[in-house]
C-alpha cells in the first residue's frame, strides 16, 4: 500500500512539472492552455489520490477524493472558459512560419 | 515508505513551480496568459496548502481551507474571463 501511494506521488508530480514546464515554455496562448488544462488536472488528481491512500481510510482522504472530483470539474472548465474569451477576443492560433 | 522529508521535498519543489508560474504572469503577452498562470499557481497551492496540513499533523483543518481556496479560485477565475469576454488586448 506504501509503495502504491509513493507511485501515485511521483507520477502525479511528473504530470504537475511537466505541465508547468509546457506553460513555461509552449509556442502561444492555446497550447500553453492545453498544457495547463490537461497535464496540471491529471497531475493534481494523482498527487492528491496518492496523499489520499497515504493518510489511509477515513474522513479526510473522502475529502481529498472530493478534492480530485472538484479539480476534474473545475480545470477544464475553467480552461473552457479562458480560451473561449481568448477565442471572441480575436486572439489568432499560433501556425509555424511559412505554411 | 512516504516519510515526512519526502513531503517536504514535493512541498519546496511546488513552491519552486509556482515561482516560475509567477514569470508567466509577470512576462505573459496577453491578458489570457497571466489568467492562466494564476489559475495554475491557484491549483498548485491546493496542494501546497494540503502538504502543510500532513507536515504539522493537521491535516483535517488544512483540507477544509484547501477546499474553499480551490472554490474561490475557480469562481474569480470564470468571473474574470466573463469579464474579459470579447474585449482583452491582444496585441502580441
Amino acid at each position: 500500500m506504501k509503495t502504491l501511494a509513493l507511485i501515485f506521488l511521483l507520477s502525479g508530480f511528473f504530470f504537475i512539472t511537466v505541465a508547468a514546464l509546457g506553460v513555461i515554455r509552449f509556442p502561444d496562448f492555446y497550447t500553453r492552455l492545453h498544457a495547463a488544462g490537461k497535464g496540471d488536472t491529471l497531475g493534481i488528481a494523482l498527487f492528491v489520490i496518492g496523499l489520499a491512500i497515504h493518510n489511509g481510510f477515513n474522513l479526510v482522504s473522502f475529502k481529498l477524493l472530493l478534492i480530485v472530483l472538484f479539480i476534474f470539474l473545475a480545470n477544464p472548465i475553467g480552461g473552457h472558459v479562458l480560451s473561449r474569451a481568448a477565442f471572441k477576443s480575436g486572439l489568432k492560433p499560433w501556425t509555424r512560419k511559412g505554411e | 515508505m512516504v516519510s515526512d522529508q519526502l513531503l517536504l521535498v514535493f512541498l519546496v519543489a511546488l513552491v519552486f513551480i509556482v515561482f516560475l508560474m509567477l514569470y508567466r504572469v509577470l512576462k505573459g503577452p496577453t491578458v489570457f496568459d497571466r489568467l492562466n498562470g494564476l489559475g495554475v499557481i491557484g491549483t498548485d497551492a491546493i496542494l501546497i496548502l494540503i502538504l502543510i496540513g500532513f507536515l504539522e499533523k493537521r491535516v483535517d483543518m488544512y483540507i477544509d481551507i484547501a477546499i474553499s481556496y480551490g472554490i474561490l479560485g475557480f469562481i474569480s477565475l470564470v468571473v474574470i474571463a466573463k469579464y474579459f469576454d470579447g474585449k482583452g488586448d491582444v496585441d502580441q
